[in-house]
């Protein structure tokens, strides 16, 4: 056959037949030897030194951190450094922030609403919901944030986190989730929408779903203030007071411990269940050591973590407080929005042995959890009359443990709604700053009620059967 | 409040029914999506797919093996075979079935989506192997033909699906593997594979268990009545004549379209080769597919790179790798995947 007398059929039958022939997997054929010319060009074209230095710098740090004598004692070691440097540091701008924006601002900016003469549902509204709710949010977050990011990011520069994850990959695995969740889970000690964000070191998409949707598991900056509260008044109250202290912060970390536990059983089944289809590949790099640039390192991580979180958090905050307001300030025939609400949520949050006052605080504080507490205190004052600090309608906190548990009891608190508060704080559905990161994540409505769903109803689940068996055998 | 007894059963009782409605592949929810698609079309199609295999096959297809794989009693699979005739998709004549050239499209179609399908589950998604088939199965009677062309062009128009089996073409071209069962081929010859059969699952599901895979090469140590040994890969398999003869060979070599080098039995795998020590990569299994194989090739692990095995993590896996000056870390599983060769002590370059 010459090429004058083809046509269009003969060469599609030509190609039909030949493509029988050229054997199967052609194109990864193909590709791969491509990849090798190129790698063969790149070889010819490169020199590099021959002598390798006798002392591998890099090497001798890997042997110590990967070791199996010191691995994973360096690791704990450091990561209670960075905890412990967080809390303590953060404790005394926490403060001040708190004095400045909230027992100094407040009475200010009211002083500026008086004399400009806003009516008092106006200054109430803005003032005591949107600037308070706002303020609290801040100085609770703002200071442990911009002191653990940093801290990590200084890590993560040094090249010390890939090794971490090297170490803890085997753990990891056998869940079905990647070395690198570690990482991600550590950041959502600080805040899980960064967790979320930190997700993006993870390449492969089964194992990168996985560690958003098990984040909110690590329990966050926001809520650790009300599981120390909660564990420092009712748990803290179990034992003769030298011993408080210590028994009180081993139920925090017993909780913290909890929600790591939770995270591994979540990520096993859910890469057993609706993740399986999902492409999975494993691969990590453990990039050379560097020195940390340190002021490059705290401008970047302030603006992008933590700036970029507090922004979020503030757009959330803001009408969550005017909302938390409204609630408690707008009245039908005598009786309180919040009342009418408290009452309807009463006999489910009777059920799980929490109360309506506590769950109508989660419904209202999805933007924040570092709001829970204050919103809690509020309604119950709003519940019961007793008079405390701030008054009716405005959120506050207590000044001293004596004053919690005689507010909590006036609420009609138990032992049994403290430990299932602690456990509904660490099992609930995420914020909603990182509920919307979680979208923007995954861009998929699907993975973020997943992400946002299945925890809340673990956590109905777990505090439901607790309040039971708890009610079945204390009576 | 309720009575902490009464309610703790009720919602036992309540969570135990959810499991055994929404259970993953056993629940109601999953058997009733499942049963929904047993219909009279999913069946005749189903009998038009075994009508074909046994023509090729050169076996002839009765009406109690057509009850045996649509799942339904003689009475009904005569009424089903009716219709189909009355449909111009079979003839029947002196109780011998026979396609007819529309049935033989037909057919040809389902097959065509089944095999796409399972070569799409292998390259672009994460199931396991086992799991190919019976989605697949599921799947190839809800594609639209359209439907079939649109995967076949994403998928770069594949010939074979991953079990070996050939796809036939949109207009119907088919050829055959051309193997033979394991158990015919002469002992110590050099053999490869050419195909798994896929069906029955169990079987299947054992010859995966083994590792193998079409392209693999073979070679016979020992058969008899009761077993086959054989090499694969680098590994020795035992097998029960009836499950090797599920495997079918060609004897090598059967094409010019031989990779440069193929992978002997000689090779080793990189997550055997020792800390500190140099290998060099002679190719990736052929069982590693999809967006695994790409992050390969984009590491660099190809045909002829060194691999120098650095450090092990200390809870035992994975292990870091100096692959072209970086340090990546594999898994055990992984490194299973890459084939390597230790060099030649005058290999050195």
């Amino acid at each position: 056959m010459t090429t004058d007398n083809l046509t269009s059929t003969d060469i599609l039958k030509t190609a039909e037949a030949l493509r029988w022939q050229i054997g199967r997997d052609f194109h990864d054929r193909l590709m791969e030897d491509i990849y090798t010319d190129a790698a063969r060009l790149a070889d010819r074209a490169v020199t590099r030194p021959d002598e390798k230095p006798r002392f591998d710098l890099d090497r001798t740090i890997d042997r110590i951190v990967t070791s199996r004598t010191w691995g994973f004692p360096l690791m704990i070691l450091l990561f209670t450094i960075v905890f412990w440097i967080t809390i303590v540091g953060a404790n005394y701008p926490s403060q001040f922030l708190s004095s400045i924006l909230i027992d100094k601002g407040v009475p200010f900016l009211h002083g500026i609403a008086n004399a400009i003469g806003l009516p008092t549902w106006l200054s109430g509204f803005v003032i005591n919901g949107m600037y308070l709710a706002t303020a609290w949010v801040v100085s609770v977050m703002l200071p442990p944030m911009a002191i653990f990011f940093p801290l990590f990011t200084l890590l993560e520069d040094f090249g010390y986190l890939p090794r971490v994850a090297f170490n803890l990959d085997n753990i990891f695995h056998k869940s079905g989730a990647h070395g690198k969740q570690a990482l991600s889970m550590m950041m959502g000690f600080g805040c899980n929408a960064a967790g979320v964000v930190a997700t993006r070191v993870i390449d492969s998409p089964r194992e990168r779903l996985i560690a958003i949707i098990t984040n909110n598991f690590a329990l966050c900056n926001g809520r650790w203030p009300t599981q120390i509260l909660i564990a420092t008044v009712f748990i803290g109250g179990l034992v003769p007071a030298y011993l408080a202290g210590i028994i009180s912060a081993l139920a925090v970390v017993g909780i913290a411990m909890l929600g790591v536990v939770l995270s591994f059983v979540v990520s096993w089944s859910l890469s057993r269940t609706v993740l399986r289809g999902e492409v999975s590949t494993f691969s990590l790099e453990l990039p050379p050591y560097r020195p940390p640039q340190v002021l490059r390192t705290i401008y970047t991580s302030l603006i992008d973590r933590t700036i970029y979180v507090l922004w979020r958090a503030i757009v959330f905050a803001l009408p969550a407080g005017a909302a938390i307001w409204l609630i408690a300030n707008i009245t039908i025939g005598g009786t309180s929005l919040a009342e009418y609400l408290v009452n309807f949520l009463n006999p489910l949050g009777i059920l799980i042995g929490l109360n309506g006052v506590i769950l109508l605080a989660y419904v209202v504080a999805i933007p924040a959890n570092e709001i829970v507490i204050p919103t809690v205190l509020m309604l119950t004052v709003l519940m019961t009359g007793v008079n405390a600090g701030a008054g009716a309608g405005v959120m506050f906190n207590a000044q001293s443990t004596s004053d919690y548990m005689s507010l909590f009891t006036a609420g009609g608190w138990t032992l049994l709604t403290a430990v299932n508060l602690m456990l509904f704080s660490l099992i609930h559905n995420p914020c909603s700053t990182t509920i919307y990161t979680i979208y923007k994540e995954t861009g998929d409505k699907k993975w973020t009620a997943v992400a946002a769903l299945l925890p809340l109803a673990m956590g109905f689940i777990v505090t439901f059967f607790v309040a039971q068996i708890w009610r079945l055998f204390a009576g | 409040m309720p009575d902490p007894l009464m309610a703790l059963s009720v919602a036992a009782g309540l969570l135990a029914l959810t499991a055994v409605f929404l259970w993953p592949e056993r629940g109601i929810w999953a058997r009733w999506q499942h049963t929904r698609h047993i219909n009279e079309r999913v069946q005749s199609e189903d009998a038009l797919k075994h009508i074909y295999k046994c023509e090729m096959k050169g076996r002839r297809p009765t009406l109690e093996s057509i009850a045996g794989v649509i799942h339904a009693n003689l009475d009904n699979t005569a009424e089903l075979l009716s219709d189909m005739e009355s449909n111009k998709l079979v003839s029947i004549l002196d109780g011998e079935i026979h396609l007819t050239p529309a049935g033989r499209e037909a057919a040809l179609h389902i097959i065509r989506a089944h095999r796409l399908w399972e070569r799409y589950l292998a390259e672009e998604t994460g199931f396991e192997e086992a799991e190919w088939h019976g989605r697949a199965e599921r799947l190839e009677h809800a594609l639209t033909p359209a439907q079939v062309d649109e995967l076949a062009n994403q998928l770069g128009n594949p010939a074979y699906d991953p079990h070996g089996d050939p796809i036939p073409t949109a207009t119907g071209q088919l050829v055959s593997h051309g193997g033979q069962p394991l158990t015919k081929l002469p002992l110590d010859t050099p053999g490869r594979i050419v195909h798994l059969e896929d069906e029955p699952a169990i079987v299947y599901a054992q010859l995966v268990a083994e590792g193998l895979y079409p392209d693999m090469p073979v070679r016979i140590i020992e058969i008899s009545d009761e077993r086959v040994r054989f090499w694969a890969n680098g590994d020795e398999h035992l097998l029960a004549p009836m499950l090797a003869a599920n495997i079918s060979v060609v004897a090598e070599p059967v094409t010019a379209q031989e990779i440069e080098e193929p992978l002997s039995p000689d090779n080793d795998t990189l997550n055997r080769l020792p800390i500190g020590q140099v290998a060099e990569v002679v190719g990736i299994a052929n069982r590693c597919r999809g967006a695994e194989r790409r992050r390969f090739m984009d590491l660099g692990i190809l045909p002829g790179t060194q691999i120098r095995a650095e450090m092990r993590s200390p809870s035992g896996d994975p292990t870091a790798y100096i692959i072209r000056d970086a340090l990546i870390a594999l898994r055990q599983e992984q490194a299973n995947m890459i084939h390597i060769r230790l060099p030649q002590p005058e290999g050195q370059r």
